[in-house]
């Protein structure tokens, strides 16, 4: 198979008690070009129609969109829609890949535009914070020597032992100590911590947000992560690159991730994110639909997605 | 005089007092090895010894008195005393030569061009010095001052740094030293200004005598750089300088400076982005602005890209940047070279950015976030000085030679955790300069902060800077929050200094054109309240007046009831409530001016609970309480109040403190009544010295208002008592300071129909409800007028109705009471005016003064 065509449909809906004046937002939803994906069409949908769209490529290479609606408005229903074509993902064998002392001394030392660009990536940020017991925990299975894929994947092994994915035991606020202390939290939490345990030992990791198609094939588990966005690791090695491995699930980056882009933590790629002039309160809505579309010379039946219980929506958002 | 012996002089040379751990003597900033003063300070120790103490005592108390009246303050963190705290000032200047000026000068601008030539790598480079190994990334990409957002946005003229500040020590062997590099927006050009305004009039001809550098050609030229960045090239930019606000321990030189340079001083919600404009909110509506000054740290500026928890920014401010439509001064993200880490590094960043070496050098400095630098520092901990790398202002300073054995094994500890974060330099004893005080002068460490103000091509540094001087003698860091005093700093003028200065000069001369007029709402909403509160405070302090006055002089209250009575007035009014005897006063707020109250409840003992209100009730409502309304409104349109009006708002200070046996009656009444005495003034500067602009309407208006609402609430409270009206009523005319009025009208004691005649009717009677009436009227009809905010007479008929109202009541006598007067009557007119009033108030607030903050999500 040579890829994979997806149609996302990702719906964020504001509603406001009192009315907001203006309000400005900044748009991280356009799916970016990767070596492994393409970004064959995208849109927005926009209600009440902005006073101001504009675009700017940001610091990570994401496109950022930035709105500004400046009349008064008690509701904003932002619908972004895409068509990305996704091939398989390379990975190495796991057993060759490189000690991962030695990807720790090249991110250091080497000063390669690629090495350059991982050593951003080595620092804690805002909402990842280093320390030593997340290196400790590293540790357990970055033992000396061991190639650093093979580490990541028993790291990943034990994140599936230990944590339990749990949508009631964390919000976007939830510090990441809190979450290594409960053992419980979402894909943004595993991916968070994930990211700590590799910097805390040194090693570059960045925060990958996108999608992640949910319709189980016949015989395979269901996946989590389902109905939103989903969150991911991407782990740098010098001379093969950056892998995308998702911590929530225990595997790789497979045909069903599909990457919005990237940054040093959530808060480098949130979705929406918004300052508002006016209003007292809102309610969130976000439904996600990701669909495969069947490859060109066969007919049938178009695969169902799980869409979520209140993805029912499709009236809102001028279409 | 020189030749006199020294044990007579004032001021005498350090001498060897130091001797700390072996370090070498620190540096005397006035006398030389051998015991003689230095040539450019011949001339000031002469003429301190001239002047001998006495007189010297005597000039600086003058001093003093400028400071004050001038009210420059600084604000203290975390010190509730703090607040407004006078700026401390040293009479005997620093005073440098041309010829080590001209060195540093020209050590200054290269610093200068040097660090804006990093930023622009950095922001909208290569990041060249990453790649070729000038720099290690990690000092920039862990550094929290390196903001991502701001990368690659358009600069005016590739020009990041604006307006940098240099702090210098002179270290032992007599050179200058940088020891911070400050890019974020140097705060003390104005406080140095200052400085110059004040020693000026203490010294007028010491300084003439040896021909000092003056700093206004400095400031000239920084309103000129600031003009030439306005995007576009557009002529006549409008300019603003963006406050933290009040709060900010520099404040005051943000409302001096922004007087100065003569623009707006705006704080983030006088702001809002609208089609990727910065606009400023005045009455008149949106203004975009081209060039924002800014005070506030980068990443507080826009909540929605940087530090979204920030109330301080604009939101959409960096996309406005983004699109070209704004410059800001200094750029986004210019405070990342404030982390002293980046010191370690000039030198070799100079040579190879400038081919040239670094004239200014650094203290040395060294980062443990490289081995080498941490090598060092581990080893040499006793002669240095560690600091938190990335200059979070809250980080802890270890002075390795003071550190016990523990601190030390504690401190590499933390070093060792996160060796990046932590930074060391070079212990130096800063050099000393006299510093007088009571006992006499004092030997105290000196540092400078200079200043450069650049458009890239020219660089502009400030002739002296602010030189500040230690706490105390033994007192090894120099910092303003920890009580540290300044001193004027001086430049001797050598013979080409003219010149240049008067180049300086030429072309700012005819720049004073002024696009922006209107007034920024938010000063328009504090100028209303300040107007309410003082309005409020004076007629709370009149009727303490005037009950403490009957309190005095009524000796046998029982016989007359008229202490029942006023308390039950007081208690109406809601000044004071009507407590059972057990409560104290404060445990009831007496908040509202209609609070709820219970007329058949007796007051017990009202003059202890009107002292009590006098000297220590400090609840919503109270004189300290009223007071910091006043404060704090005044203070956010400083920089449109006079200095006169200023001063005497600082005499408002609540609650001096009185020995409990001084507290009486009458002390209380002298308290009360300096207090009214301050407020008339204040209210007389109003009137006189405030031009007739919207602004003077406000401030009005909120008094107007105020003043019909305690005359509605006096009103309604006089008729709920019953008894004798006549004392009560003479009372009531005396609160309103209409007891004349009311003699000369009526030849007689008071009566119901005359008191309402003079203070409810009477549109000539400047305290009647009429006469706020017909003022707000006219104010708010003036308003519309200026501003055309629709046609909406809605005002004017509320306005008319109550004024309607009034002369129907009085024209309709209504069934007379046992006094031949109906209270009901008047007690329900007044609900009405009262409710009228505050639908005035709202829709005002509504109509102008929408500046609500806004909020993340």
């Amino acid at each position: 198979m040579q890829h994979l065509l997806y149609d996302i449909v990702h719906v964020t809906d504001y509603d406001y008690q009192g009315a907001v004046s203006v309000s400005h937002h900044l748009l991280r939803l356009e799916p970016r070009q990767t070596s492994r994906q393409r970004c064959l069409q995208h849109e927005f949908r926009i209600f009440p129609e902005p006073t101001v769209v504009t675009s700017h490529g940001d610091y990570f290479g994401n496109r950022a969109h930035f709105i500004a609606v400046e009349r008064p408005h008690g509701s904003l229903s932002i619908t972004s829609r895409a068509r990305v074509a996704v091939s398989p993902a390379f990975l190495p064998d796991t057993s060759e890949t490189p000690a991962w002392e030695m990807v720790r001394a090249r991110c250091r030392v080497d000063r390669t535009w690629a090495a350059l660009e991982a050593n951003e990536y080595t620092h804690a940020s805002p909402l990842v914070p280093t320390s030593p017991e997340f290196a400790d925990y590293a540790l357990g299975s970055f033992t000396r020597s061991r190639p650093i894929f093979e580490a990541l994947s028993d790291l990943m092994t034990r994140l599936q032992a230990d944590f339990r994915f749990d949508p009631t035991a964390t919000t976007v606020s939830t510090p990441l100590a809190d979450f290594h202390r409960n053992r419980r939290g979402v894909c943004q939490d595993f991916a968070h911590f994930l990211i700590a345990c590799l910097r805390s030992i040194g090693l570059p990791a960045r925060y990958v947000s996108g999608y992640l198609e949910t319709d189980p094939p016949p015989g395979l588990p269901k996946l989590r992560g389902v109905d939103a966005s989903h969150a991911w690791v991407s782990l740098f090695c010098p001379g093969i690159g950056w892998i995308d491995a998702d911590p929530t699930n225990g595997c790789y980056a497979s045909l069903r991730h599909l990457s919005i882009g990237w940054g040093r933590d959530y808060g480098d790629i949130a979705p929406v994110r918004g300052v508002l002039i006016g209003g007292t309160q809102q309610i969130l809505r976000v439904s996600v639909d990701v669909t495969a579309l069947p490859p060109a010379e066969e007919s049938g039946p178009t695969m169902d997605t799980d869409s979520p219980a209140d993805a029912g929506s499709a009236d809102a958002s001028g279409q | 005089m020189l030749e006199t012996p020294q044990a007579s002089a004032l001021i005498r040379p350090a001498g060897m007092r130091r001797t700390t751990g072996g370090l070498p003597a620190p540096h005397d900033e006035c006398f030389g090895e051998d015991g003689r003063p230095r040539t450019q300070w011949a001339s000031m120790i002469e003429a301190i010894e001239r002047l001998g103490p006495s007189r010297l005592s005597a000039r600086w108390d003058e001093g003093l008195r400028i400071i004050r009246e001038h009210g420059v303050t600084y604000n203290v963190y975390g010190d509730p005393q703090g607040r407004d705290r006078p700026w401390s000032l040293d009479p005997v200047p620093l005073i440098l030569s041309a010829a080590e000026w001209r060195i540093l000068e020209a050590g200054l601008a290269q610093r200068s061009r040097l660090l804006n030539l990093i930023l622009r790598d950095l922001y909208l480079g290569t990041q060249r010095l990453l790649v070729d190994g000038f720099l290690p990334p990690e000092l920039v990409y862990s550094n929290p001052g390196f903001l991502r957002p701001c990368r690659g946005l358009p600069v005016a003229g590739q020009v990041l740094l604006h307006l940098y500040g240099a702090d210098l020590v002179r270290s032992e062997d007599g050179g200058w030293r940088c020891f911070a590099d400050r890019t974020q927006s140097a705060s003390g050009a104005g406080y140095a200004h200052e400085n110059r305004k004040v020693v000026s009039r203490v010294l007028p001809d010491e300084i003439r005598e040896v021909s000092v550098r003056s700093p206004s050609p400095f400031f000239r030229n920084l309103r000129s750089i600031l003009e030439s960045l306005a995007p576009m090239g557009r002529e006549n930019p409008v300019m603003v300088l963006l406050t933290p606000g009040p709060l900010n321990a520099t404040y005051f030189e943000h409302a001096y400076l922004a007087r100065h340079l003569g623009i707006p001083l705006v704080e983030g919600a006088d702001l809002t982005v609208r089609d990727l404009r910065v606009c400023l909110k005045t009455l008149a509506g949106l203004q975009p602005v081209d060039v924002i000054l800014r005070r506030v740290d980068d990443s507080f500026c826009d909540p929605l890209e940087l530090r979204a928890e920030s109330v301080l920014g604009v939101p959409g401010l960096v996309q406005a940047a983004r699109a070209g439509h704004v410059t800001l001064a200094n750029a986004l993200g210019s405070g990342l070279l404030e982390s002293p880490a980046f010191l370690a590094f000039l030198p070799a960043v100079c040579r190879h950015l400038l081919n040239e070496e670094l004239m200014l050098p650094s203290l040395p400095t060294w980062w443990c976030g490289e081995a080498e630098g941490l090598r060092y520092v581990t080893g040499h901990l006793e002669r240095l000085v560690v600091k938190p790398a990335f200059g979070r202002r809250r980080g802890r300073i270890w002075f390795g030679h003071q550190l016990s054995t523990a601190d030390k094994a504690r401190l590499l500890d933390l070093i060792a955790a996160r060796p990046q974060e932590f930074v060391a330099q070079e212990c130096v004893l800063p050099s000393s300069a006299p510093v007088w005080t009571p006992a006499g002068f004092e030997r105290r460490s000196v540092l400078l902060r200079a200043y450069v103000a650049t458009d890239g091509a020219d660089h502009a540094v400030l002739p002296g800077g602010l030189a500040r001087v230690a706490a105390s003698e033994d007192d090894p860091l120099v910092s303003m929050q920890g009580g540290a005093g300044s001193k004027d700093t001086w430049v001797l003028r050598s013979g080409d200094d003219d010149h240049e200065e008067a180049l300086a000069a030429a072309p700012a001369q005819g720049t004073s054109d002024r696009r922006l007029t209107g007034l920024p709402s938010r000063a328009a909403d504090s100028l209303f309240w300040l107007g309410r509160y003082t309005e409020r405070l004076e007629q709370r302090l009149r009727v303490l007046r005037c009950v403490l006055g009957q309190l005095a002089s009524d000796t046998s209250p029982e016989t007359s009831g008229l202490d029942d009575r006023l308390g039950h007035l007081v208690a109406g009014i809601g000044l004071l409530p009507l407590g059972p005897d057990s409560t104290p006063a404060r445990a009831v707020a007496p908040a509202g001016d209609t609070e709820g109250h219970d007329p058949e409840a007796p007051p017990s003992d009202l003059s202890a609970r009107v002292l009590d209100w006098v000297y220590r009730f400090d609840g919503p409502g109270s004189i300290p309480d009223l007071m910091g309304r006043i404060r704090q409104n005044a203070a956010a349109v400083r920089d449109r109040l006079s200095g006169d009006t200023w001063q005497i708002l600082d005499r408002l200070v609540p609650h001096p403190e009185v020995p409990l046996a001084r507290r009486s009656i009458a002390h209380a009444l002298g308290l009360v009544q300096g207090l009214i005495l301050n407020l008339a003034a204040f209210n007389g500067l109003a009137m006189e010295n405030m031009t007739r602009g919207p602004g003077w309407r406000f401030l009005d208006c909120g008094r107007r208002l105020e003043r019909g609402f305690s005359m509605t609430a006096l009103m309604t409270a006089a008729a709920f008592v019953h008894g004798a009206p006549t004392p009560l009523l003479e009372m009531i005319l005396d609160i309103a300071d209409s007891g004349m009025t009311h003699r000369q009208r009526y030849f007689a004691s008071a009566g119901w129909d005359g008191v309402v005649e003079v203070l409810v009717r009477d549109v000539s009677n400047p305290r009647a409800l009429a006469f706020q009436l017909s003022a707000l009227r006219n104010h708010l009809e003036a308003l519309q007028d200026e501003f055309r905010v629709g046609v909406d007479d809605r005002w004017s008929a509320l306005v008319e109705g109550i004024q309607g109202r009034l002369r129907s009541s009085g024209s309709n006598p209504a069934p007379p009471e046992p006094e031949g007067f109906d209270r009901h009557a008047l007690i329900a007119l007044m609900e009405t005016c009262a409710q009228g009033l505050a639908g005035l108030s709202d829709d005002l607030t509504h109509r102008y003064f929408s500046h609500t903050h806004p909020r993340v999500s």
